[in-house]
């Protein structure tokens, strides 16, 4: 006989400590923060059964506060950690934040310099979009296709390494150029192990994007008509999977793009399988623009204006420069008062913009298509949470 | 095309790679040939020399005891600090030199950048692990020594696919 406990039902409880409502019917579901499915984000699923009634994503796990970091350090030492929300695509990310600055000091990049970075940016797409399709595959359950990217990866990151002496935080593009030329017979080496990178993931066609196993679970799942993916304002593969054609690549050119022939990749589906296919279409279109960087660059020359270690001359102003990365459009609104410090770095990164898709393609999918949806955002938590 | 050929198409692709030769580097038996001699700069030109970016090297005969890298860490890892060292020099009055603590070093050479006197580069040793806190932190006397690093293995691209030689 247990013995009831009285309780005060009249008692208001303070907020925060109050019961949820139980139905019998919907339970609530935490995936993440932890578990690696969700990246480094917690993700509140509502299921009605199998099926997914309510999605809710919460960022922010992982915060770092670099925008704050960015306003105590000087223009140049804030290069190394403003790299760190994606360093897998550490040269894109910092990318935004250079032009901003060449605008505000108002320098002038040698022409060398701006191909070197725009080579750089590409090998970096391909080394963050090989890493993302690598846990892609291995959440479809598609183990091979887990080992392939990460081991073609390698090629790039290997490129990667001798131009800027580090695999994964390179810290090399600079208010000004880059750190440092490119070594001797670069690019022999680099067009040897682009032309082999690009044969190489033409095979994931029969292994993958042709594979009926894959179709079967990404096709018509998580569906965004192009409408949904203006009006929530989606970017990158996101936008280009519902059938807009937009890259700031060719809308916005900056560097030297203008003068490099990019084609846009667009497709008309909206759902998971296109969604997934853009990033691997973009890899195939990176190797186009850096043979063409390669033909097109200058043979010699210098590779940086010098600037004094405090730039001095940064009036107040402000500037928005933006450029496309491996997760959409990524840019940085940099304001400053004439200090050494910037008054204020505001990053606005592609993933961001990305995951406010996600509650509305979840619902009424199945809870096991929740991985195929969710990854197939191109979303990389970290950048999101800056 | 049917869903029976497509699984077959994509099991073959998958048979075809027995053929292929492994591209694993087998570390360490294997280690990866880097570029050059590690990361260096030159102040007169402002531009770095491609090398890369591991531990790094103090020259005793160059370093002026300025700073100026502590003073560039600062902004980044703090992992610089400056260390009495036994013996002066003509150039180094107050015989202080750069102390490096690994455990906090982030291995973005701004501090090469910064050195004006060529004292300060950057090694390919990259083998830095220990089993204490302390371990990581690498004396004046520490950096002088030259790494002894025995890199070879290149990445190999033929017919039958791509290797670490
Ligand atoms: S490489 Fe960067 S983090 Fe390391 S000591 Fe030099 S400035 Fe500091
Ligand atoms: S290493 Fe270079 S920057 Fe650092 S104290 Fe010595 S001379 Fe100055």
């Amino acid at each position: 006989m247990t013995e009831q406990i009285p309780t005060d039902q009249t008692k208001e409880l303070p907020p925060g400590l109050q019961l949820e409502k139980v139905d019998d019917r919907i339970m609530t579901l935490n995936v993440g923060p932890q578990h690696p499915g969700s990246g480094h984000m917690r993700i509140i699923v509502r299921i009605d059964g199998d099926y997914i009634v309510d999605a809710d994503p919460d960022p922010g796990y992982v915060h770092r506060g670099e925008e704050k970091m960015a306003e105590v350090r000087n223009y140049l030492l804030n290069i190394p950690h403003l790299e760190r929300p994606v360093i897998h695509d550490s040269c894109n990310i910092l990318y935004p934040y250079v032009l901003g600055v060449e605008d505000l000091v108002g320098i002038e990049v040698p022409e060398r310099a701006k191909y070197v970075r725009v080579i750089a940016a590409e090998l970096n797409r391909c080394v963050y979009t090989q890493y993302w399709l690598a846990i892609y595959g291995i959440f479809l359950g598609h183990s091979t296709m887990f080992m392939w990217p990460a081991g073609d990866r390698e090629l790039m990151i290997d490129l990667l390494e001798k131009m800027t002496g580090a695999r994964v935080t390179h810290s090399y593009f600079i208010p000004g150029g880059v750190r440092n030329d490119i070594p001797a017979n670069f690019e022999d080496v680099c067009l040897r192990q682009v032309n082999y990178f690009e044969k190489r993931i033409k095979e994931y066609a029969d292994i993958f994007y042709d594979n009926p196993i894959l179709k079967a679970r990404t096709e018509d799942t998580g569906v965004l008509s192009s409408q949904d993916a203006i009006r929530l304002g989606t970017t990158g593969s996101v936008l280009r999977a519902s059938g807009i054609d937009y890259d700031v690549r060719v809308k916005e050119p900056y560097d030297v793009y203008e003068e490099l022939d990019v084609h846009t990749n667009v497709l008309k589906d909206g759902d998971s399988y296109a969604r997934s296919k853009i990033p691997w279409l973009d890899m195939l279109e990176s190797c186009n623009i850096i043979r063409q960087a390669l033909e097109k660059m200058p043979k010699s020359g210098s590779v940086r204006t010098k600037l004094k270690p405090n730039p001095k001359g940064v009036g107040n102003d402000e500037v928005y420069r933006r450029v496309e990365s491996g997760r959409g459009a990524a840019g940085m609104h940099i304001i400053s008062n004439g200090k050494p410090e910037p008054y204020r770095v505001k990053i606005s990164p592609g993933s961001f913009r990305n995951l406010i898709a996600l509650p509305y393609l979840l619902k009424g999918e199945k809870l096991g298509n929740m991985p195929a949806v969710y990854w197939s955002l191109n979303y990389w938590p970290v950048e999101a949470d800056r | 095309m049917g869903t029976a050929t497509g699984i077959i198409k994509a099991l073959n692709s998958g048979v075809k790679h027995l053929a292929v030769k492994r591209f694993t580097l087998r570390y360490p038996e294997q280690k990866l040939k880097l570029v050059g001699d590690g990361y260096q700069f030159d102040p007169a030109t402002g531009v770095g020399i491609a090398g890369y970016k591991g531990r790094h090297m103090l020259f005793h005969d160059h370093c002026t005891g300025c700073n100026l890298c502590s003073i560039a860490c600062e902004g980044v890892a703090e992992a610089i600090g400056m260390v009495k060292v036994p013996n002066t020099w003509k150039h180094n009055k107050k015989a202080i030199m750069p102390q490096i603590d690994y455990g906090k070093c982030v291995f973005c050479g701004l501090c090469v950048d910064a050195c004006p006197f060529y004292a300060l580069y950057m090694s390919n040793d990259y083998e830095l692990s220990s089993f204490t806190k302390e371990g990581l932190i690498y004396t004046p006397q520490q950096l002088q020594v030259k790494p002894n690093v025995q890199q070879d293995a290149e990445i190999q691209i033929d017919d039958r696919g791509a290797t670490h030689g």
